[in-house]
């Protein structure tokens, strides 16, 4: 969302404002972590470093601006850089990782899930956190791309390949090559890039589906 | 493109029909994510959180102290 001239807030927009903002996010964050992580401990966990840092981050937030879309990229920055260090660790035992209900890029941890929401699991993480963003927690395709550091065309290839890859998992055809052939997504999304580059401005759609 | 594709089978195919179909399907997945997302934003937030904000807060007063 392009801030619409920054609010003043000036001085003091710190501590308790910010803090209660915070606060009133939270139920948002959790959500966000519970769908990348898909474990609800590692969830939270990442939702308090992301409050934490958030905090100690806080003069760089830019008053009047999208506090959630702020807080949601510094959760998804978190995320990916918990996973690349975790990677970087000695590997982990397989056959306890998969005893963890949630863990490793397994299933979710509640045994009634949906199947959806099983399918989810197995998406790539780019298609699952734009679909999720969009599709979840209504956000725009433009706040999507800020989030994700993205073209907004890229969000919009990725949730349409992420639907068409939860149907296709859900009709048992695991017909996963789209996302393992990055050679294609690339061209489409840089098409897609091409086109938002073509037209800007264009507000975001936001869809009722 | 879907003109395209319409244009090219719709006689046999009835791609209206095929495109409904797929796209209430897409909706079905939509409500389902949605659901996933706001149980879990309805949950009441836990201690932990309360507790983390605490101390964020007396170590606001720290600093201002010094």
């Amino acid at each position: 969302m392009p801030a619409p001239g920054p609010v003043p807030q000036t001085g003091k927009s710190d501590a308790p404002d910010f803090k209660a903002e915070l606060l009133s996010l939270v139920p948002f964050l959790r959500a966000f972590a519970r769908s990348l992580t898909g474990n609800p401990e590692a969830a939270d966990d990442l939702a308090q470093e992301t409050l934490v840092k958030a905090w100690q981050n806080r003069s760089s937030f830019i008053p009047g601006t999208n506090l959630k879309a702020w807080l949601f990229t510094i959760l998804r920055n978190q995320f990916y850089s918990d996973r690349r260090r975790a990677g970087r660790q000695a590997p982990w035992d397989q056959e306890a990782a998969e005893a963890i209900p949630g863990a490793s890029g397994g299933q979710f941890h509640a045994a009634d899930l949906s199947d959806t929401v099983r399918a989810l699991r197995r998406l790539s993480d780019e298609q699952r956190e734009a679909l999720i963003l969009v599709g979840a927690g209504g956000f725009s395709y433009e706040d999507a791309a800020a989030i994700c550091k993205c073209a907004i065309g890229t969000v919009k290839s990725r949730v349409a390949r992420a639907r068409k890859t939860l149907i296709d998992i859900l009709d048992g055809g695991e017909r996963l090559d789209d996302t393992a052939r990055p050679a294609e997504g690339d061209a489409a999304r840089e098409i897609m890039a091409q086109l938002d580059r073509l037209s800007p401005g264009q507000p975001p759609k936001k869809r009722g589906d | 493109m879907t003109q395209q594709w319409e244009a090219t089978v719709s006689d046999e195919e009835k791609p209206n029909e095929k495109a409904r179909a797929i796209r209430a399907r897409q909706r079905a997945i939509g409500r389902e994510l949605r659901r996933m997302y706001d149980d879990v934003a309805q949950e009441p937030v836990p201690d932990d959180f309360m507790d983390l904000l605490r101390q964020i807060d007396q170590a606001n007063a720290a600093g201002k102290k010094s």
